[in-house]
């Protein structure tokens, strides 16, 4: 983890679907190539209400001679989320960043899984950037089950179809693609898959999550997940954004989702 | 070309009693890790002092989440004094606070005397180690520390029992959520507090209307953050009035000016806290700011505008 406070321009903040925003914000070049499952805290210097920092997935990220450029796709969901999208262009935002530990990228395996829910989607994306052109090459199977809840949420989708070789896509109320949870269409899928040779990639909601581990429950599926926590610092400081695990004793543990994660082992994560 | 001023940068030293800092400014406990988690952001030898996060004699894993919850101009924290313990401290964190000249401060907790004994006599004889900060007043543990804080005999008698095990200078935090906290603040004076730290978090809750439950899975937390800052300057007015020992001015400074606001009511230190969250460079830019302030008003020792109200 190597943060650092930058100030950001914002270039681009439109409004994408309802209530999702594709946010571009250009600084310094030495800020740090992000990698996939990294964030950044996201505040408007010298506001104090809303009074925290917020966290966000880096969605993608560009690097020119003189600058870079950090892609954040967000939902607006809260007092924080709703500031930023009433942001105009040319207006500065201050970024810590990146922070946390990626995606562990070193031993992908033959097939990759990626399975996201709503806005989830994002550090997938930028993941599939990364490792798919040489997941491509290698002729591998990647396959993305990605869902949301209804038409109208859907994001991201066209960019995903560019990198991934199959998306599958669905709907709570089946306005788009198949009918039904994520977590189930994968089910269907699994067999397709061996664990010897499969690396699966989440990042989706909680309750997501937890059906997902109940599906992959003692099964020997490599599966890394993304999670999501309400933050102070983002730093490993404040101890505020505590998940509980198994350590590596395998006993009974909080670690933080900001320095400790936000990726973990599925099968460390206890679910109360 | 113009001609370079060639005023002095002013002093900035403070001393609390024995414990001699190189400015007012520290960080305070909980808010800063152990000190390594801002190495990345802040030059530690520029901080007054670290007030470490709070020690436990035995690791504790703190409270369920969620922990945090935003309020308006702050938040509220339920962590639960979530800590590696005291030895794991000493072995694993004190070597590399050692590098820095900046004062060490081992903010202690215990859930009895005995523990709160132990636990100074331990960090007592490490090396880098400046002084002892009594946690008496955090509001998280049940049957904890809150009943330590409250009650001026209760208060004076665990300040007595540390200072038994220790040769360090003693600085006791205290709680806000009291009827009289200069009662308080005189009675660990009596028992022999080297200086006094105030205020920790107030007491607080947050309710989700969605579902009708409380945001802390604690139910309650400490309130942190600007918003508490009139309630800190208010206190530390009453205590500076009532004890001779130093005081350290803490409670939602965010700016070298609302630090300045506690030196000027007499506190000859300030602690920096959930800023630290939120802007990982504050405590340098208050003390810059302090500087830059003083120069303004051409004061060459900070000393010179402590304790200068005019009420």
């Amino acid at each position: 983890m190597a943060g650092n406070i930058y100030i950001g321009e914002i270039i681009a903040n439109e409004e994408i679907q309802e209530d999702c925003f594709l946010m571009k914000v250009r600084t310094h070049s030495s800020f740090e190539n992000p990698l996939p499952g990294q964030f950044v805290m996201v505040r408007i210097a010298g506001l104090n209400d809303p009074f925290l920092s917020r966290p966000i997935s880096v969605y993608a990220f560009t690097r020119e001679a003189n600058f870079c450029t950090i892609e954040l796709l967000y939902r607006v969901v809260g007092k924080g989320t709703q500031v930023m999208a009433g942001l105009i262009e040319g207006s500065y935002l201050e970024i810590n960043g990146p922070l946390g530990n990626g995606f562990e990228t070193e031993n992908v395996k033959e097939n990759i899984v990626l399975i996201s829910g709503g806005i989830g989607i994002a550090p997938l994306s930028m993941l599939m950037e990364n490792i798919g052109q040489t997941a491509r090459q290698a002729s591998a199977v990647t396959m993305m089950y990605t869902g949301f809840q209804n038409k109208a949420a859907v994001v991201g989708l066209d960019k995903m179809r560019g990198i991934c070789r199959d998306v599958n896509v669905c709907t709570d109320d089946g306005t788009l693609g198949s009918k039904g949870f994520v977590t189930q269409i994968f089910e269907k899928d699994m067999k397709n898959f061996t664990p010897e040779n499969t690396s699966i990639y989440v990042c989706g909601p909680r309750e997501m999550l937890k059906a997902l581990a109940k599906i992959l429950n003692k099964s020997k599926f490599d599966c890394q997940v993304s999670l999501e926590e309400r933050m102070a610092c983002g730093t490993g400081a404040c101890m505020g954004c505590a998940v509980a695990v198994k350590d590596k004793e395998g006993a009974f543990a909080y670690k933080r989702v900001c320095a400790d994660g936000p990726v973990f082992n599925l099968s460390d994560i206890i679910w109360d | 070309m113009t001609k370079t001023k060639t005023t002095q940068s002013p002093k900035m030293a403070v001393s609390l009693g024995r414990l001699k800092l190189n400015n007012p400014v520290m960080t305070a406990s909980g808010t800063f890790g152990y000190g390594e988690e801002y190495a990345g952001y802040v030059d530690l030898n520029k901080l007054g002092a670290i007030v470490v996060k709070g020690l436990s004699l035995k690791p504790r894993l703190g409270n369920p989440p969620p922990r945090i919850m935003e309020t308006t101009g702050g938040m509220l924290n339920a962590v639960g004094l979530q800590n590696i313990g005291v030895d794991a401290f000493i072995e694993e964190k004190i070597p590399f606070l050692r590098q820095y000249d900046t004062k060490v401060i081992a903010n202690i907790y215990g859930e009895t005397y005995d523990e709160y004994k132990k636990v100074a006599r331990k960090l007592s004889s490490v090396k880098g180690i400046h002084a002892l900060e009594v946690n008496i007043s955090c509001p998280n543990v049940k049957n904890g520390g809150l009943s330590f804080g409250s009650d001026p005999k209760i208060a004076a008698r665990m300040t007595r029992a540390v200072k038994d095990e220790t040769s360090l200078p003693v600085i006791v935090k205290l709680t806000p959520n009291v009827t009289d906290i200069a009662a308080i603040a005189e009675a660990v004076e009596k028992a022999g507090a080297d200086a006094i730290s105030l205020i920790n978090t107030l007491t607080g809750m947050s309710v989700d209307l969605k579902t009708r439950r409380p945001h802390l899975k604690n139910i309650t937390g400490g309130l942190s953050g600007p918003a508490i800052k009139p309630v800190a300057l208010r206190m530390v007015w009453q205590v500076v009035q009532r004890v001779s020992i130093p005081v350290i001015g803490i409670g939602g400074i965010m700016t070298a000016e609302d630090a300045l606001e506690f030196l000027v009511l007499g506190a000859k230190a300030v602690q920096i806290g959930t800023a630290n969250f939120i802007n990982p460079l504050v405590t340098m830019e208050v003390v810059e700011g302090m500087k830059n302030y003083l120069a303004e008003q051409k004061i060459k020792d900070i000393n010179e505008i402590i304790c200068t109200f005019q009420p």
